[in-house]
């Protein structure tokens, strides 16, 4: 713990005119008699508000006097306002006002019950949102299905012979971009059989059991 | 007699009920100067200062029994007394609608209007200096260059820390040095 001498060293070293001598007393002056008798003044207050506080009064003065104490704690402005009112009534507002209540109580009030709808409003509104959701992310994953695949590369799944089947069955002739017309102005049956003798006999007959009976022969 | 009588002896003497009230006078009795002039800096005018001493007291009677001495008794009624203080203050900056700055001046005019204040003496210039500080300063200083309150205790009364309060401290009587040294 410091001592004295410690704390004097250190105003010492900061502020050394404020040690001087009498600097630090303190020059206000004191009642006479003041302190001779606070204490027994202060003991004196202490019973009269016990006193006053263990009086006989109903709860409504004593919740009126705590709390106007409170508010005097809190904010004494809004203390002296508490009881200031500032809007008008209009004369005889309030002794106008009781014959209307006895005559509510001949039209006694019915309250009716409200059925629940079975299927209520927030269900319809979730329900709505889930098949947009729904349809919103089919429509998206259908086009990104879509646009990702590789026509080419499904085509080597399908097998020649559905490949032949399919053509024969619709009686598909493909053709490319120029006519069959001029194809058949190019070749002759020379050219065809020149062809044709490069390709194995045994690849010809296998062709020719795909073909139409009407197709078969070749000359 | 109260002088004699230790904290701890006073308090276990408040709390039997033959002998609460005579404890309780004596606690006044021993501590009332010091506290009153704690107050009485704070605050200047000497009613002022009566009222708030009484309303510490009265908390003191209404706190006591609860007590649980893990401070030393005094640090707990300063405590009481600077809060009731920085209390008053501030209601009577709500009264008046004031700034601090305001209300600042308006204790210092105070000091000028004391019937004795005297400007070319030191001490009334050191109280017009103090009263330049900002409130939590100002209690910082008062408590350790007329208390001599060693800054562990001090931060038990402000709650501050130790290093805080020390640096406050510095900066306080440098200040007020500089206001005296000027004026």
């Amino acid at each position: 713990m410091e001592t004295p001498n410690e704390i004097l060293t250190e105003l010492l070293g900061i502020a050394p005119d404020l040690s001087r001598h009498g600097i630090s007393r303190v020059p206000y002056a004191v009642p006479d008699g003041f302190f001779e008798g606070f204490a027994e003044n202060l003991m004196n207050r202490i019973h009269k508000e016990a006193a006053e506080f263990s009086e006989p009064q109903t709860g409504q003065q004593n919740a009126e006097v705590s709390s106007l104490l409170e508010i005097s704690d809190i904010s004494p402005l809004l203390a002296g306002l508490k009881n200031k009112n500032t809007y008008q009534v209009p004369e005889g507002y309030f002794e106008n006002l009781k014959p209307i209540i006895p005559e509510l109580e001949t039209y006694p009030v019915t309250i009716k019950s409200k059925q629940a709808p079975v299927f209520s409003l927030k269900f319809i509104k979730y329900a709505v949102a889930a098949c947009i959701v729904a349809l919103l992310g089919t429509a998206i994953f259908n086009q990104t299905y879509h646009k990702n695949t590789d026509p080419i590369k499904d085509l080597t799944l399908v097998s020649d012979q559905d490949m032949a089947n399919y053509l024969d069955a619709d009686d598909i002739h493909w053709t490319p971009g120029i006519s069959a017309s001029s194809v058949a102005t190019d070749y002759n049956e020379n050219d065809i059989h020149d062809l044709l003798s490069s390709v194995p006999d045994d690849e010809l007959e296998q062709y020719s059991t795909l073909l139409p009976e009407e197709k078969r022969n070749v000359n | 007699m109260a002088e004699q009588t230790t904290d701890t002896e006073l308090l276990a003497l408040f709390r039997e009920p033959a002998t609460k009230e005579k404890a309780f006078t004596d606690i006044i009795k021993k501590y009332q100067e010091r506290l009153y002039w704690h107050i009485r800096r704070m605050l200047v005018d000497h009613e002022d200062s009566n009222d708030t001493m009484q309303n510490v007291f009265i908390r003191v009677w209404n706190a006591l029994a609860g007590f649980r001495e893990d401070a030393q008794l005094y640090t707990w009624l300063y405590r009481i007394a600077t809060n009731e203080c920085l209390t008053f203050i501030e209601q009577q900056k709500k009264r008046a609608s004031v700034s601090f700055n305001e209300l600042e001046s308006g204790l210092s005019n105070k000091i000028r209007a004391d019937k004795d204040f005297d400007a070319n003496k030191l001490e009334w210039k050191l109280q017009l200096a103090i009263q330049q500080l900002p409130e939590k300063q100002r209690v910082v200083f008062m408590l350790r260059y007329y208390d001599e309150m060693p800054y562990e205790e001090m931060s038990r009364v402000l709650e501050t820390s130790a290093g805080a309060l020390k640096a406050s401290y510095h900066h306080a009587a440098k200040k007020i040095e500089d206001f005296i040294l000027n004026h």
